[in-house]
């Protein structure tokens, strides 16, 4: 696991972002336990304090749970899995959104754009 | 916790501090942080009563400094204090000999880590693995506080990444750590709280999490903030 | 206690390699000189006595028999006055060595859990022991060195001497080898005192740097004295108030003074105004 965190925005949220991202891309899959609060910290060479209250949000967020002693796990609430993907989503057309319309580009050329380009990163896959 | 208290300090008539006061949590890394020449060792100095002060009161856990609180403050110096004769062996046998908090454990985990050899002379040491030995000498003491001073200077970048490591292991955990910097770039995100420190002031002190959730600014940023004025 | 114990052991252990290397060059030197003495003493004896036909008694008598006495000269002494010398500079090398060696290590010291002035009285003590020791030495090595006359000489060449007749050939060096407990105690009690000031002097100019040369240098003197007042006294009234059993008494309570205040004096500079 690596983050580039930037420095300006807590390093806790940068946390549970990248968690985020990881749960939406299947990398992290429901129910799979994940590392304790020091290895993350040794991980990710970030203060325990810091991962620690990574933990916490991600808790109150519903992103992972515990039960007694073992270790977190990722959720398998299926509602707070989809509000996650969809919050990803969401961010990452608003941002596309918003750099298109600082250069001045119709919804229907930043369509076309958006087909081409959808294509032709599947053919590259196939 | 560690109070320093309206800290004064002279050298001679030069006044290095003038009025120094901040606190050390248990269970956070407290970064002291200031051009060379500021002031920083000297700090560190006198909270383990190793220079005189002119005025001004520390407290560790309310306590002042005595013998009864070096089993509970560690002080790492920029540069190893062990004899240079001596083998890494026989420096931790004088720990060992002399400190009640001393954990054997602990050592030889370390020096796993690391990788060191207990037989290699201390004068025969790489400047990375003499700073090793210098971390590992405070850190195998089972004290609540550990001062640092520069940690990171002076030295390779994978020793630094070792170093780094510990940083973020159960070596520091639970306990409160005060570290001196020039350069903050490689720490930024290992300290709970920064101290900016100038002409012999504390210009600030702020949590770095609480600074960059409020303010949206970087220890960078208030550094800049501070000192470009 | 424990680590005082501990520190003692500590510096004797630091200074052992040199201190060992003085013994050795002692033992080497003084037999050395011994057996050189012998041999020509022999070859001298027997040139006069089988080639020149002197009777021996004639030649006794103007050339006085072989003894250890007639071996003890510079070269014999030399050792001794090295092992003083280097002893003398150790004193200051003690302290010094931690503040100016490669690695600082007077934090180390400074920051053991344990009273500061364990590590003064630990340095002192290492001093005493080490002075003790070759004093020691040096009297175990004068009966063999006698023997050694003895084994080499015989015996109608040659006066025996007991440890006290040897060691009142040492003329000034004597005071080394005081022959009553009385006079081992004021020697030594002395000594011991004279290291205590003038580790003190060496702590003031340790926390005073500069100035703390001068400041140091008047603590030695006023210290002195202190010490000295009795006598001073008596050079400048000319008369003797006190008899020598009072004399010895009003000494003691001196040095007692003297070295309890060097004492308190180096805590509280240890504690309060030491810099690294």
């Amino acid at each position: 696991m690596k983050i580039n965190f930037n420095n300006r925005d807590p390093v806790y949220l940068q946390v549970v972002q990248h968690f985020k991202e990881q749960i939406a891309k299947g990398m992290l899959e429901p129910g799979q336990e994940i590392p304790s609060r020091r290895e993350l910290a040794g991980n990710l060479r970030i203060n325990p304090n810091t991962a620690q209250r990574a933990y916490k949000e991600m808790e109150e967020q519903k992103l992972i749970y515990t039960e007694g002693n073992s270790p977190s796990k990722i959720t398998k609430d299926e509602s707070v899995l989809a509000a996650v993907k969809k919050e990803l989503v969401t961010d990452a057309v608003g941002t596309f959104v918003a750099s298109m319309r600082s250069i001045n580009l119709s919804l229907e050329e930043v369509m076309d754009l958006v087909k081409t380009h959808y294509d032709e990163a599947g053919e590259g896959k196939s | 916790m560690i109070e320093v208290k309206h800290l004064r300090k002279k050298f001679g008539r030069k006044t290095v501090l003038q009025d120094i006061s901040f606190t050390a949590e248990k269970g956070e890394i407290t970064c002291l942080i200031g051009i060379n020449g500021v002031g920083k060792t000297t700090i560190l100095n006198a909270i383990m009563a190793l220079t005189p002060i002119q005025g001004g009161q520390i407290l560790i856990d309310g306590e002042r400094v005595s013998k009864r609180t070096f089993e509970k403050v560690a002080f790492i110096p920029d540069a190893i204090t062990m004899l240079p004769q001596m083998r890494i062996k026989d420096a931790i046998a004088f720990m060992a000999d002399y400190y009640h908090c001393w954990n054997q454990k602990r050592a030889d985990e370390m020096l796993n880590f690391f990788g060191l050899k207990v037989e290699e002379r201390i004068a025969n040491l790489s400047k990375g693995n003499t700073a090793k030995v210098n971390l590992l000498l405070g850190l195998a003491l089972d004290v609540d506080y550990i001062l640092m001073d520069e940690p990171f200077s002076g030295i390779d970048i994978f020793s630094r990444e070792q170093i780094t490591d510990v940083f973020t292991s159960h070596l520091i955990e639970d306990r409160g750590v005060v570290i001196t910097t020039h350069e903050i770039q490689d720490i930024e995100h290992l300290i709970d709280k920064a101290v900016l420190l100038d002409d012999g002031e504390v210009k600030m002190a702020f949590n770095v999490e609480e600074i960059r959730e409020t303010e949206g600014k970087s220890v960078v940023d208030m550094m800049r903030q501070v000192y470009q004025r | 206690m424990k680590s005082y114990l501990k520190l003692v052991n500590f510096e004797i252990n630091r200074f052992l390699k040199l201190y060992v290397a003085l013994a050795a060059f002692t033992v080497i030197v003084q037999t050395a000189v011994v057996i050189i003495h012998a041999r020509s003493y022999l070859a001298t004896a027997k040139d006069a006595v089988t080639k020149d036909m002197i009777p021996r008694e004639t030649f006794l008598s103007d050339y006085g028999p072989m003894s250890i006495v007639r071996a003890m000269d510079g070269w014999f002494q030399l050792p001794i006055a090295i092992c003083i010398a280097v002893l003398l500079i150790y004193c200051f090398m003690i302290w010094y060595r931690d503040w100016f060696g490669k690695n600082t290590f007077i934090y180390r010291l400074l920051m053991l859990p344990t009273n500061r002035i364990h590590i003064y009285l630990a340095k002192a003590t290492a001093i005493f022991f080490m002075v003790l020791g070759l004093v020691s030495l040096e009297l175990l090595l004068l009966p063999a060195e006698s023997k050694l006359v003895e084994l080499m000489v015989p015996i109608d060449y040659r006066e025996d001497y007991s440890l006290n007749g040897i060691m009142e050939a040492f003329g000034d060096l004597n005071i080394l080898f005081p022959k009553t407990i009385t006079e081992f105690l004021i020697h030594y009690g002395i000594g011991l005192m004279m290291v205590f000031i003038l580790f003190t002097s060496i702590l003031i100019e340790r926390c005073y740097r500069l100035k703390g040369i001068l400041y140091g240098g008047i603590y030695f003197a006023f210290a002195l004295v202190i010490f000295l007042l009795p006598n001073i006294v008596l050079i400048f009234a000319h008369t003797n108030y006190l008899y020598p059993v009072e004399m010895f008494f009003v000494e003691l309570l001196l040095g007692i003074l003297v070295t309890a205040m060097s004492i308190g004096l180096s805590h509280y500079l240890l504690n309060k105004k030491i810099r690294v």
